[in-house]
């Protein structure tokens, strides 16, 4: 991360005013594996301005500045791109109840990308009091769930069902096939019949969600209440108690629910399972919750053994079947991320990421009046 | 069709952006710094930095860093610059704020072979390398001098590339 401005380095744009970056806590997860928890620290503005000795020309950039605006909230910058013109041109991480408001703006428009993101539930297999550490289980959490009615219901569409942990994208087409993985249907009466061979549980099952999947937790709660006739306690962490959380996920300490709600994503297509899967089942995992998984730790050391890309792909399958077929996670959906834009300016998306070498702005557009 | 860049369209205007993203500071390090490879539209890892680069063994990573690359200072990107980036990342456990996962073996050993060639030579085969290289940021030695990865401000590059 960039701590100050300044002519540091050779991307599209140059940091002039500002900063943004975070303070870092690490948190061992296993021996040396470590992550960080992080807190953000903005600058109320964060400046660019074009790098014209940036090589790739046809990529840009093709703005002479972008001005990140941080003294503002998420609400008030929705308003300000789509009720009026010159405050705000692009709201990135536009909530999907947010879609339609966006779609009726009279100066912004909804774009959209199938970002490779991941939302799942991280189930505890060592919850006391439940059978989570039997595959049946773990497979019953995930035939109870209608994906396509959670798709409709809780992203008016705007997510696609996840099958295993790599969202599906054109480009990992590949990685999901061949015997392409299909998402768990939505079998209540199977569910039922799994979670009853595991002799149920002697207690309610806590599910918790990070603050931005608290419906989707009330939506996936009544699903297993129907299908598997159990007690579902929901928790929704706010957004101050989110780091606490995540730290004691990480360092394995005792957990307060036994499935948890989160977003992971990743930074590429080439190789999910560095990202995704490790996170939520490896050794090194922050997400792990259960015992290390050897068959697993071979499968991801045959996957970091691989230089070459098509045998990467293979391995990469043969993964994310394995963490489907063991059911290690709550697979739900691969949300798209929605971004509210102004209509004057030529937005593309990344999948991975939020970047502007290539984002231009019409001859109408404010800033050249 | 040309594959040759045309005449560089002249940047223009002026856009505002609000990003709750708490990936923020990773994004205004993508858009400023280059690494030797960069994830495309869609997701792919492509070179950024580098313009080619092949596996010499299962243990060597052999980059060819673009002949035509500037520092916004416009002082040249050269192999030394990704050699530089590589060794400084090797200085610390755990760097990346994701975690160790993103970490190349810190035993590995930089080789600059010429001016736009350079040598990964890892102490085990980790064909995960290419993708972590996104981690990488070449930076000028103006940086290392003035900045650094938190040097200047926390005497420490752990957890803040």
């Amino acid at each position: 991360m960039i701590d100050a401005p300044g002519p540091w380095a050779s991307g599209a744009f140059t940091l002039v005013e500002g900063h943004s970056r975070i303070d870092t806590e690490p948190v061992v997860i296993d021996g040396e594996d470590r992550t960080w928890l992080q807190t953000e620290d903005r600058s109320p503005t964060v400046r660019l301005h074009a790098n014209r000795h940036y090589w790739d020309r046809r990529r840009g950039p093709r703005l002479a500045e972008v001005e990140f605006r941080n003294d503002l909230d998420r609400d008030r910058a929705l308003d300000m791109v789509c009720d009026s013109v010159g405050e705000v041109d692009i709201v990135t991480e536009v909530p999907h109840a947010q879609a339609e408001r966006v779609r009726r703006s009279r100066h912004a428009r909804l774009v959209t990308v199938d970002a490779v993101r991941a939302l799942a539930g991280v189930i505890d297999r060592d919850a006391d009091g439940l059978p989570l550490a039997d595959v049946r289980a773990r497979r019953a959490l995930n035939l109870a769930v209608d994906r396509a009615a959670l798709v409709r219901d809780a992203f008016g569409g705007l997510a696609r069902p996840l099958a295993g942990l790599t969202p599906p994208t054109l480009l990992t087409v590949a990685h999901r096939a061949p015997g392409r993985l299909r998402p768990y249907q939505h079998d209540p009466a199977e569910a039922a019949r799994l979670w009853r061979l595991t002799g149920g549980s002697s207690r309610p099952v806590r599910l918790a969600a990070l603050e931005p999947w608290a419906a989707v937790a009330t939506f996936v709660a009544a699903q297993w209440r129907e299908a598997l006739g159990i007690e579902v306690q929901v928790s929704v962490v706010p957004v101050d108690r989110e780091r606490e959380t995540r730290r004691r996920l990480a360092a394995k300490e005792p957990r307060e629910w036994d499935v948890l709600l989160l977003e992971q994503g990743s930074q590429s297509v080439d190789v999910p399972p560095l990202e995704l899967h490790r996170a939520f089942v490896g050794r090194s995992g922050e997400f792990r919750a259960g015992p290390v998984d050897p068959t697993f730790e071979r499968l991801f050391a045959d996957l970091v053994a691989q230089t070459s890309q098509l045998r990467q792909v293979v391995a990469a399958n043969r993964i994310d079947r394995y963490v489907t077929e063991q059911a290690l996670a709550l697979f739900l959906v691969a949300p798209k991320v929605l971004y509210a834009v102004n209509r004057d300016v030529d937005f593309d998306p990344y999948a991975t990421s939020f970047e502007l070498a290539d984002t231009s702005v019409r001859d109408g557009h404010w800033s050249l009046r | 069709m040309s594959v040759l860049p045309g005449p560089r369209r002249e940047p223009r205007g002026t856009v505002r952006v609000v990003d709750p993203s708490p990936l923020n500071w990773l994004y205004i390090t993508y858009n400023t710094v280059e690494e030797p490879v960069r994830v495309t539209r869609r997701g792919k890892v492509r070179p950024a930095a580098m313009s080619r680069y092949r596996w010499r063994d299962s243990t060597t990573l052999e980059i060819k860093v673009r002949s035509d690359n500037r520092f916004a200072d416009g002082t040249p990107l050269t192999a030394d610059s990704v050699r530089r980036a590589a060794e400084e990342q090797f200085r610390w456990e755990s760097p990346h704020p994701p975690g160790t996962h993103f970490n190349i073996d810190r035993r590995s050993r930089v080789e600059v072979v010429d001016d736009r060639t350079v040598r990964l030579h890892l102490p085990a085969v980790d064909g995960l390398a290419l993708g972590k290289l996104r981690a990488t940021h070449v930076m000028s030695e103006r940086f290392w001098r003035d900045l650094g990865f938190g040097y200047a401000r926390d005497e420490s590059g752990e957890g803040h590339w």
